[in-house]
């Protein structure tokens, strides 16, 4: 009877394979993100008509910086961002302020480096990270700043400005960091502490203290939530209430001032960025006063139109003060009498029907109009003026 | 249904035997159900007598490749991709989450099913030789350990891969464990980790460990125990009841080969004349076995994928190295040990004996040399071996469980008790709040 | 027993029954083809769900997020193309410039999908496509299996089974430079005008 006991075991078995394999599918193809493209579809067709509903991305989008490591998954369910007409809808499907993304745009950016979160995640729960474990980066918005009682609670997502903008003096936009840095002046934290290279040696170096781990702290003293944001915000107010050997001064420091401070130190953290990130930072070969001063001279001067045509690639104007790198021409600035004792026949003759090298280039490389040639024909003659005054001026 | 059964038969039994011999042959000469005996040992399927715990383990290690090739090509081995493939895995990867969730579940099932196989072999003195002709049960005991050690080096490996906090600092304090060798210690380390901190290296080299070398070991290995069950001539219980008919028929040992689950060396697979008692004691392999292992793989599968949809793996912060979490532990299944050297420095005037030396090379080191050698010191007599807790053996068996079940309450204290600074903590007692950035 | 018929049949049912079907004879009837029935979906259900793990483990195999470069790729402001043709490595990509007009041809060979290069003819010269005659200075030549393309991309030599691809080109609104859209294939006689 044992061998109909197995059958028996091994349908029921099979039954409950069935179920769990149930569940998994059912957890696969109903993740939360699908309801929330749904949802915005309807959005779209009651708002826009069906015919914009057809555009709606659907499953899950990415954008991927591989400049910055990230990888932000946000905007499979915000899914508005980029439109237009949306400011009024929901969150998530809200249209992004659009000033900042024009010189943040969203394709070199992403998301999280600005607002915090896990880019990884297609879940709210862990894409926020407000209260998970195992992810440090929360989403810096109203529902974090609502746990500290902050007074201006959106004003968090600043400190992710001042991971790129922290060499600016004021950065548009980030008022509260700006108070920040301003107060950093003010109270002269660099009698005592190192910022940037720069300050003394009295209290610790805080180049880089937003790396400092959680556990580098003391939390004893503190009431509420234990974080490092926490820890820095009861500091600030009084130094003495954390750290009771401290020699740090209490600088009497409100609410306001102590959250811009927290969050400016906070910001301080090693972060590597590509060159074409950092606001400011020269990486193009800027050229010398001197050599800006010669080229705004041949763009502007009378020779001008030279330069704009490529003339002087060849050829140097020595009258009209366009100098040329290559000098395989002859100097223009003879051309009026020196056409007519090269190819024997008048400048005009000559640009309008050109003979030699010069039929190639102005066939191929630099096509004239009429009334250009006509220019060009005005111009010379200038210029041979200009040579002749030189010459009788110096004489 | 007569229809169905004509396909059927069609498919994969065109042939209907008309006698043992030819049922016999029948096996013998198909591949898969070659693997098997032409008739097995009722008392072998039974589920009282193995719990099947060994088939258990080969289940979950064909399910662990599996779920692993799987794995495979969505994993990239590389510092800087490997967290990140894991995230994807979790959050982007179609069904990736319940793979690596099954992965892992299998993988910390299969330690705890090959120690408890050990057990069950153990204290039914399975490793013990019985009655018939070329036995060398000592020696499948020892293939056994190594394949125990096998699977504790594949889920250790394996603990690496993610490049998370929880795998980085459990492979520090696994890979610290092994330095307090004497003399050879920090150059096992070294070569482990290709180098003195856990970097590209480490990873590549777990990496390969874990998805080439350890498993292709584990396979050879297992080929070879279960060849040696077959040579052995199946399970130990075999052997009581073979003494236990010998006692009522006295026949010839040599002649019951085909009755102890498998074909004596030397003989042509022809069946050989079958004894009366056959009739009672063994049932065709096929399909009798067949089924069992087909519901002992299911069942296998059922639970993994219960306990996959139930519990999700954990993925920490990216690894860290200049942060320790706290408490850092090692993989639950070296928690013991990390108990051990926590709690093993000797202090004898000015002289000090690491604890890592004492608990987690001498104490392991004695513990699997005792193993090892066990099946050539134990001196009790036939009759208990392949049963349980024979009376004989009471008092190795006593010794056996309590070592076992000190081990197995280490692992608990180190799992639930321990808390920050490795201060205990009782599962109720909450546990200081952790700090966090935010 | 020796030579016993061995029969599945013949032997009790409780030692030899058969894989998968229960002795009817052993139940009362009902119930019998109830318990065979509730087995037979047992078995069915189990089957389909092995199935289900099988597919899941594929389904894992087709990613849903890719790691590649977008399809709409900024190239350069127009006015930094140079007379003629211009070739973007990393894209694969000609961009020509005729004047104030621009079009982009693949640089992929539609035969095996190599890079194909582009000759400079020492001459100009005469070919007739289709019904047109024209002068081109330029060829195409692929160097895995020597396929030849003229200058508009039309495969006249070798393996390629058709012209090369042409992209269409637009210009970004935002910052005025050139996007080429490679979901969008156009025809020979596309040309942007900037």
């Amino acid at each position: 009877m044992d061998q109909r006991r197995d059958v028996t075991w091994i349908s029921s078995l099979g039954f409950v394979l069935f179920l769990l394999m149930g569940v998994a599918y059912w957890r696969e193809w109903r993740p939360e993100w699908k309801a929330y493209q749904a949802e915005f579809r309807e959005l779209v067709v009651r708002r826009f008509g069906p015919d914009r509903a057809a555009h709606v991305p659907k499953g899950v989008q990415q954008i991927w910086i591989p400049q910055l490591g990230r990888v932000d998954r946000c905007v499979t369910c915000h899914l508005g961002i980029e439109w237009k007409g949306l400011e009024n809808a929901p969150h998530p499907y809200r249209t992004h302020p659009p000033e900042i993304l024009q010189k943040h745009p969203i394709t070199r950016f992403g998301c999280t480096i600005c607002h915090g979160g896990q880019g990884y995640a297609t879940d709210m729960r862990s894409a926020h990270a407000t209260r998970i474990e195992h992810w440090e980066e929360p989403l810096l918005a109203a529902e974090l700043g609502k746990t500290y009682l902050l007074s201006e609670r959106k004003a968090l997502l600043q400190i992710n400005c001042n991971i790129c903008h922290r060499y600016d003096r004021e950065t548009k936009g980030a008022e509260l960091i700006n108070y920040a840095k301003r107060l950093v002046r003010e109270k002269g934290c660099r009698a005592c502490h190192k910022i940037n290279g720069r300050g003394g040696v009295i209290g610790p170096d805080l180049t880089y203290v937003g790396d400092k781990s959680p556990e580098q702290y003391d939390y004893a003293r503190l009431g509420g939530v234990k974080s490092v944001f926490a820890w820095h915000i009861a500091h600030f107010k009084n130094p003495k209430a954390m750290v009771a050997e401290t020699v740090m001064p209490n600088f009497n420091f409100g609410s306001r001032e102590a959250q811009a401070l927290a969050m400016l130190v906070m910001s301080w953290k090693r972060v590597t960025l590509p060159v074409e990130y950092l606001p400011g930072a020269q990486w193009a070969d800027r050229p010398t006063p001197e050599e800006l001063e010669r080229e705004q001279r041949m763009l502007t001067g009378e020779g001008a139109f030279f330069v704009k045509k490529g003339c002087f690639v060849c050829h140097e104007v020595s009258s009209l003060g366009i100098e040329s790198a290559a000098k395989i021409g002859p100097d223009l600035a003879n051309a009026y009498v020196d056409v007519q004792s090269r190819f024997g026949k008048t400048l005009e003759d000559f640009l309008m029907n050109p003979t030699g090298t010069m039929a190639v280039v102005l066939a191929t490389q630099i096509p004239l109009t009429a009334e250009e040639k006509r220019e060009a024909i005005e111009t010379l003659k200038l210029a041979y003026r200009r040579k002749l005054e030189r010459e009788t001026g110096l004489r | 249904m007569a229809a169905e059964r004509t396909i059927w038969e069609r498919m994969f039994w065109s042939w209907r035997p008309e006698s043992s011999r030819e049922a016999g042959d029948a096996i013998v000469r198909n591949f898969l159900l070659h693997w098997f005996p032409a008739k097995v040992l009722r008392e072998s399927l039974s589920f009282r007598y193995s719990l099947w715990l060994g088939t258990i383990a080969a289940v979950l290690f064909f399910l662990l490749t599996g779920t692993g090739v799987v794995l495979m090509f969505l994993y990239v081995p590389s510092v800087e991709r490997a967290y990140a493939s894991v995230k994807d895995i979790e959050h982007v990867i179609s069904f990736g989450w319940f793979v690596r969730s099954l992965h892992r579940i299998a993988a910390h099932a299969m330690v705890a099913i090959v120690f408890l196989h050990m057990v069950r072999v153990f204290v039914t003195g399975a490793y013990k030789n019985g009655v018939a002709a070329d036995q060398n049960r000592p020696l499948n005991w020892i293939i056994g350990i190594l394949l125990l050690l096998a699977t504790l080096l594949l889920s250790f490996t394996g603990y690496l891969l993610p490049w998370d906090q929880l795998a980085y600092w459990a492979i520090t304090v696994g890979t610290s464990i092994a330095t307090a060798a004497p003399w050879i210690g920090d150059d096992i380390r070294f070569l482990l980790l290709g180098g003195h901190e856990i970097a590209q290296n480490a990873l590549l080299r777990f990496y390969v460990l874990h998805c080439f070398v350890l498993p292709a070991a584990v396979l050879i290995l297992f080929s070879w125990h279960m060849w040696r069950v077959r040579k052995d001539g199946g399970l130990a219980c075999a052997d009581r009841l073979a003494r236990e008919q010998k006692r009522e028929w006295a026949a010839p040992i040599r002649s019951k080969t085909y009755s102890l689950l498998g074909i004596a060396r030397g003989r042509t697979i022809h069946v050989e004349t079958a004894v009366i008692d056959e009739e009672e004691h063994t049932v065709p392999a096929s399909p009798v076995l067949v089924r069992r292992l087909f519901l002992v793989v299911l069942g296998t599968l059922v639970a993994t994928s219960l306990l996959a949809l139930v519990i999700r793996a954990p993925l920490e912060e990216p690894a860290n190295p200049s942060v320790t979490p706290n408490p850092a532990k090692a993989p639950w299944y070296f928690l013991w040990l990390q108990e051990l050297v926590a709690l093993t420095t000797v202090r004898i005037s000015s002289y000090t004996l690491n604890g890592a030396f004492v608990g987690g090379v001498l104490i392991p080191g004695l513990l699997i040399l005792w193993l090892a050698i066990w099946p050539y010191l134990d001196k009790s007599s036939v009759a208990s071996v392949g049963v349980w807790f024979p009376t004989e053996r009471r008092r190795q068996n006593l010794v056996f469980l309590l070592i076992a079940a000190g081990i197995l309450l280490l692992i608990l204290t180190g799992t639930f008790m321990r808390g920050p600074y490795w201060e205990f903590y009782w599962p109720w007692e909450p546990w200081p709040e952790i700090p966090r950035r935010f | 027993m020796k030579n016993a018929k061995w029969h599945r049949r013949s032997a009790s049912p409780s030692e030899l029954p058969n894989p998968g079907v229960p002795d009817v004879e052993t139940g009362s009837g009902s119930s019998a083809s109830r318990r065979l029935f509730l087995q037979r979906v047992g078995l069915g259900a189990l089957l389909a769900g092995l199935f289900g793990h099988v597919s899941a483990w594929v389904r894992s195999l087709f990613p849903n997020v890719l790691y590649e470069e977008p399809r709409r790729i900024k190239i350069g402001r127009p006015e930094d193309f140079a007379e003629g043709g211009t070739f973007l490595e990393e894209r694969r990509l000609f961009v020509f410039r005729e004047r104030n007009t621009f079009y982009a041809i693949s640089a992929t060979c539609t035969h095996l999908g190599c890079t194909v290069k582009m000759i400079l003819l020492p001459q100009p010269k005469r070919v007739r496509i289709g019904e047109q005659t024209k002068e081109e200075r330029y060829e195409f030549h692929c160097p895995c299996h020597g396929s030849k393309y003229y200058g508009d991309g039309t495969n006249y030599a070798g393996p390629a089974p058709r012209p090369l691809v042409w992209y269409k080109l637009e210009v970004a609104p935002e910052d005025g430079q050139l996007v080429v859209n490679l979901e969008e294939t156009v025809g020979q006689d596309f040309r942007l005008t900037v």
